[in-house]
């Protein structure tokens, strides 16, 4: 360890104190998982239930991202094509040859996308060792590659020349061969691997530089860039690609680019789907479609959040799906219970007495399920533990079941919906939410159980429908049953044979209006859909241990990924304890000498007016110190009495150890005291300072003003 | 060939006498200065050097030309070595390790310093002179002990863009132009570029004043004859295509009203020529249905005609006469739209194709085509923007436009609930003396500070964004509470980061300053600003100091 530097040289402005504490401390918090243990955890029940986590994460995530990629795949092969062809069939007559720029404007998903491109790219050079089948060779530039041009230039030449699998690197001099930021080298390259591999004109592989979040690129040195590249087009066939999320209509390209620049490109734009419609595409076919089972399901908190994150704070489906991350991991880290998700424990584990607690816990809730719902479960109570272990996977089966009908219903009624836009009706006013509008938003509904009254209009609507319409209808929900999975579908065979009966039913000869029969068998039809569309989206909270597949009403929270940066930092300094230990001191309430220095002085500061005297404001601080120390003394003093004039215990912190051990009325200790308290005051004014809280106005001498007022407590 | 350098000089001939008149005897240092069209210089200056060294006695033995690009030679380095390589006509491979050029294969280095430079070019004059004689030897062994005089290099460098050199190279700005006199060798450095020399010229007079070509803007009638005798030689399919010889009187006219249309736009004959190579497949299309309908009725009709059916004749008055009519509107938003750049020639092109078999159509059911509507997928492309960043660019706006004095009057709530104070429009026609006030949206964006931006965010979220927010959560009770803790958030500084990383906003002060906020200045239109406005339900112009 260092010497304690010398404080007192002036000539020193800054002075490095290492930190002499373990490290252990750190180290051990590092490895340990992040979910909390709770009392009613099985022994080794936050492992289990990372394990759950894990995989119902994934699997979600899984199926997320497939979706997404689905949706990407139409535009990528769009590009992949422009680029192909960015050479052939060029525009006859043109002045000068132009740098085919492929311009993606990806608003929603910023990187997945240019990712998935540049998988497109370099899956055809892997699959085929041939080159004279290549199409093309990429390298990506990122915005940090490009802090001048030297390095710009070096880092796309390197992209493409560093491939020892297609040429060997020669040994080169570099003092007296071309540099290696010379566009000469990669013209020199190219014509080696246009001979070594006998290239044609038109099979010559297409060399493209992906440049990733272009907008931070400085556009001095791209123009550079590009004028430098287009001096050697068709030459060398570079295309480059550009990734950008700003919105496409104030394009970024002409805002930022002058005309000389823009006329040595050709820029074709290709707009990745975008917006809300991306987000709805996406949490239908995860949540809300037949097809697919994630085993947790969202409840409309969370689906909520989800939905106004995305549509007015921050449009992007990484963020989105960062959100579900959250909500997941909540999940598993607030319910104990979860570790039942996928599986069951076996009756050994359970049977343990260290399992006991949660035990108690998972009858109290099967209890209480019990007693809200009528039986119709008609299990018997479960007195052994086998039949325990048999109560829950049947609960399990019963939620899922209950989920499948819940995504059934909400497909039929937004069939049924759309049925009745294409008719002419207006149908459910499901545009005219205020704040705008999302199938999303009546998916929360559903969840809550709100959408009765909406399903009640849409059967009285059906009521009235002609007997032609009526056919129309009945004939897509057959559709519909028909393409359920297998599975599902014999789930369902009730409904299937009514929709059959009631297609026989109606009359062959629609032209002949035969109204009474139409309308007695619209009537019925449309009753039955109410009665039937209200039995499968019954609410997923009257089913046994829904907590464990449902995140249900549980707030999401959201503070975690949107803090208020203000609100935060004056809670900390308000009330400090809050953060330090989080369960213990609910509702206790810390006089102000038992705060942090920082917060003593924070709490005058709010007492001020608005120009402030430090040595006033030091006064005040002073006057607490020495409660403070009153306390402490007060409170050392039978200990003192105890270790018999020992030094006082280290439990306290440091600050205590330097102030409680003084003696009383010593002239040197009073002295000390005084510069310690000076210290103290100046080191908690720096933190204000520096937290920004005070100006330094030079107005009037001694004094700072403040900056921050009403402070609502 | 001939027949290309002559169509390539056409409006450029008296660069052409002039350089090729100088460089048989030049003057150690030529500027070229063409405002224009700068590449159309350097690629006929080019195409001079070529037949200039071809006529010249004893040809690429006894002269040399070297054409370099002060952009893409950005050091010194670079710009060593090109011009090396280009006058040795050095073209490095890749299998010797993209070796320059040198006389051994372990030469000295030339590309170090400026030294090393002048060594290089009295290495590669003396290999030059070598090869020569050694030519010559070859040729006439007669003459061989006789010592010639002829036996010098001549050297020309030029440098392209050459103004780029004051940022990039400033110190080598003084020796490349005293390069001969450095040097002591036949040589002539030859700058081109499109700003003047005085803008570029080193101070104290520190370089020898160059000769001077300026490059004079074409005329019309030049441009139009220049554009017309480059159609012959970019027709080599034997297909009737767009650019088939017969079509040559047709597109002579065809150029001819474009020149008239675009000429008091722009005079640089790339960008007219540009224009026209996206407008003529598609003016010429009608002619060649109707040919190609011809063709197929004929082979239908008679198979004996053969080829005598399928030559394209040229289009008659009357045909030529329709096409104007129904082209030339199209000519100007062709200017409008290529002009900057807001679309490529091969996407206007075929995004304005005309209807197939036009001419067999009747007059009237000829339809306009509408243009790339730039203006529709406006409407479309902020909507990917979210509600929170759409606030944050009218804040800005409104930021950037208004002065702050006005703030509080625009957004100031009394205890009352006053409806807020405007300003009293002046009466007009009473102009005081002095400077007249410029309006503000004329000034451009003022920048203003972070915290200036949050607060009218905030306002304009308490006054429009009530009530398609999530309800406040209920231990809010102060009003303007709510909003107050969600314009503190962290999404909304990401979101105005993100929006100045878009260049939606632009950040004026410098990122490393962390002391005070940053400021920052509205990098949008009042349209853009409009039309988010409309989305948001925010009345613009109600909160515009100086409305529209």
């Amino acid at each position: 360890m260092t010497s304690i530097p010398n404080l007192d040289d002036i000539n020193q402005t800054a002075y490095y104190i290492p930190f002499s504490g373990s490290a252990d401390d750190e180290a051990g918090n590092a490895i340990s998982l992040p979910l909390q243990r709770s009392k009613n955890d099985l022994p080794d029940g936050d492992g289990m239930r990372l394990d759950a986590y894990m995989k119902a994460w994934r699997k979600t995530l899984d199926r997320m991202q497939s979706l997404i990629r689905a949706l990407h795949a139409p535009v990528v092969e769009q590009v992949i094509k422009k680029v192909h062809n960015s050479y052939t069939n060029v525009l006859p007559g043109l002045p000068y040859p132009e740098l085919p720029v492929v311009c993606i404007t990806n608003p929603t998903s910023s990187s997945s996308f240019i990712n998935d491109v540049a998988v497109r790219l370099d899956s055809t050079e892997l699959d085929k060792g041939d080159l004279p089948d290549i199409p093309f060779l990429s390298t990506s530039l990122y915005p940090t590659d490009c802090g001048n041009i030297t390095s710009a230039m070096k880092a796309v030449i390197g992209g493409f020349v560093d491939r020892p699998e297609l040429l060997m690197k020669v040994k080169r001099k570099p003092t007296t061969s071309l540099a290696s930021h010379d566009i000469e080298m990669l013209v020199a390259w190219y014509k080696s691997i246009r001979e070594t591999y006998n290239v044609t004109a038109l099979s010559q592989p297409k060399l493209v530089v992906i440049m990733h979040d272009f907008e931070e690129f400085d556009p001095g040195i791209v123009q550079d860039l590009f004028y430098i590249c287009s001096l050697h087009v068709p030459r060398l066939p570079l295309v480059f690609m550009l990734s950008l999320s700003s919105p496409p209509s104030p394009s970024y390209l002409q805002l930022t680019y002058p005309r000389s620049t823009m006329a040595l490109l050709r820029t074709h734009k290709f707009d990745v789907p975008s917006g809300i419609k991306i987000l709805e595409e996406v949490v239908l076919k995860t949540y809300f479609d037949p097809e697919f089972e994630p085993d947790v399901m969202i409840g409309p908190t969370t689906l909520k959040h989800l939905i106004d994150n995305f549509t007015r704070q921050n449009s992007s489906l990484e963020a989105s799906i960062s959100i579900l991350h959250l909500a997941h991991l909540k999940h598993f880290s607030t319910e104990p219970l979860t570790f039942l998700t996928q599986s069951t424990p076996s009756s050994d584990t359970l049977s343990h007495p260290s399992s006991f607690h949660t035990l108690d816990d998972l009858l109290t809730r099967l209890q209480g399920s019990a007693q809200s719902t009528d039986k119709e479960q008609g299990a018997d109570w479960p007195d052994t533990i086998p039949a325990l272990i048999a109560t829950i996977d049947y609960a399990r089966t019963t939620f899922y079941s209950r989920i499948r009908r819940l995504r059934i219903g909400s497909r039929l009624i937004q069939l049924v919906q759309k049925f009745m836009k294409t008719q002419g009706y207006k149908g459910l006013d499901w545009d005219q939410r205020p704040g705008g509008s999302s199938i999303l938003d009546v998916m929360v509904d559903i969840l809550r159980g709100k959408l009765g009254a909406g399903v009640k209009f849409l059967g009285t609507m059906v009521k009235k429908l002609k007997a032609r319409q009526l056919s129309v209808l009945l004939e897509e929900i057959h559709i519909f049953f028909q393409t359920l999975p297998t599975a599902l579908r014999s789930n369902e065979e009730e409904a299937r044979e009514k929709i059959m009966a009631s297609r026989s039913a109606l009359p062959e000869q629609m032209d002949i209006d035969i109204s009474a029969i139409s309308s007695q068998l619209a009537e019925s039809i449309g009753e039955w859909l109410v009665e039937y569309l209200n039995n499968l989206l019954r609410p997923l909270e009257e089913t046994a241990l829904w907590e464990v597949w449902y995140t249900g009403l549980s707030p999401f929270p959201s503070d975690l990924m949107n803090p208020s940066v203000r609100a935060s930092m004056l809670a900390g300094l308000l009330r400090p304890y809050d953060f330090v230990d989080s369960d213990d001191s609910e509702g206790v309430t810390h006089s102000l000498s038992e705060l942090p220095d920082t917060s003593i002085l924070f709490r005058r500061y709010l007492d001020s007016g608005k120009m402030i005297n430090v040595y006033d404001w030091f006064e005040s601080f002073q006057l607490e110190l020495e409660t403070q120390r009153k306390h402490l003394r007060k409170k050392l003093a039978p200990e003192a009495i105890k270790v018999e004039r020992g030094s006082p215990k280290k439990g306290k912190g440091k600050r205590e150890v330097t102030s409680g051990g003084d003696p009383l009325e010593d002239d040197d200790g009073e002295e000390k005291w005084r510069v310690e308290v000076q210290a103290r005051f100046m080191r908690a004014l720096q933190e204000l300072d520096y937290l920004g809280f005070i100006k330094h106005t030079g107005r009037k001498a001694d004094h700072v003003q403040r900056i921050v007022y009403d402070i609502h407590d | 060939m001939e027949d290309v350098s002559e169509a390539h000089y056409i409006g450029y001939e008296e660069l052409v006498t002039d350089l090729s008149t100088l460089l048989t005897y030049p003057p150690p240092f030529i500027y070229i200065n063409d405002p224009i069209s700068p590449r159309t210089t350097s690629m006929i200056v080019d195409s001079i050097f070529e037949k200039f060294i071809e006529e010249f006695p004893g040809g690429s033995s006894s002269i040399r030309a070297a054409k370099v690009n002060a952009i893409s030679c950005f050091s010194a380095r670079l710009l060593y070595d090109s011009i090396l390589n280009s006058l040795a006509s050095w073209e490095a491979q890749w299998d010797d390790g993209c070796a320059n050029w040198n006389i051994e294969d372990d030469g000295p280095r030339w590309n170090e310093n400026f030294d090393g430079f002048i060594h290089g070019l009295h290495a590669l004059c003396a290999y030059l002179q070598d090869e020569k004689a050694r030519k010559k030897g070859k040729g006439k062994q007669k003459q061989k002990s006789t010592e010639y005089e002829g036996d010098d290099v001549r050297l020309i460098i030029a440098i392209e863009r050459a103004e780029r050199l004051k940022d990039n190279l400033p110190e080598l700005l003084v020796p490349l132009t005293r390069l001969a006199e450095l040097a002591r060798i036949d040589l002539t450095v030859i700058f081109i570029s499109d700003v003047q020399w005085e803008d570029i010229r080193p101070p104290l007079g520190a370089s020898p004043d160059p000769f001077f070509i300026d490059v004079l803007p074409l005329t019309k009638e030049t441009i139009t004859n220049r554009i017309c005798s480059k159609f012959s030689y970019t027709s080599d399919d034997l297909e009737p295509g767009p650019y088939h010889p017969s079509l040559k009187g047709l597109y002579s006219h065809f150029i001819s009203v474009l020149c008239d249309v675009c000429f008091p736009f722009t005079n640089d004959p790339q960008e007219l020529e540009y224009i026209a190579a996206a407008r003529w497949p598609g003016f010429v299309q009608p002619v060649l249905d109707e040919h190609r309908r011809k063709v197929t009725s004929e082979s239908e009709n008679e198979m004996n005609e053969g080829d005598a059916g399928s030559t394209l004749h040229p289009p008659t008055e009357d045909v030529r006469m329709r096409l104007s009519r129904i082209f030339n509107s199209s000519l100007n938003s062709a200017m409008e739209e290529l002009y900057p750049r807001l679309t490529n020639a091969t996407e206007w092109a075929s995004a304005n194709q005309p209807k197939s078999d036009l001419l067999a159509k009747p007059p009237g059911e000829v339809m306009k085509r509408g243009t790339l509507g730039s203006s529709l997928d406006k409407d479309e492309g902020m909507k990917s923007l979210s509600r929170m960043s759409k606030f944050i660019l009218v804040a800005a706006f409104i930021a950037s436009t208004n002065p702050t004095k006005s703030d509080l009057r625009m957004f100031g709530r009394g205890l009352d609930e006053k409806k807020r104070k405007r300003r009293a429009t002046k009466a007009t026609g009473k102009t005081k003396g002095g400077p007249a006030k410029i309006p503000q949206r004329l000034v451009g964006p003022v920048q203003f500070p972070l915290d200036r931006l949050l607060a009218i965010l905030g306002a304009l979220l308490e006054e429009n964004d009530v009530e398609s927010r999530p309800p406040a959560p209920p231990e809010y009770t102060i009003p303007g509470e709510y909003t107050d803790m969600e314009t503190g958030r962290i999404g909304i500084y990401s979101s105005i980061m993100k929006l100045t990383s878009m260049r939606l906003l632009h950040r004026m002060s410098h990122p490393d300053r962390i002391d005070g906020p940053p400021a920052l200045k509205c990098g949008i239109s009042y349209d853009v600003a409009l039309l988010l406005a409309k989305q948001l339900d925010i009345p613009l112009n109600d909160l515009m100091w100086d409305p529209i």
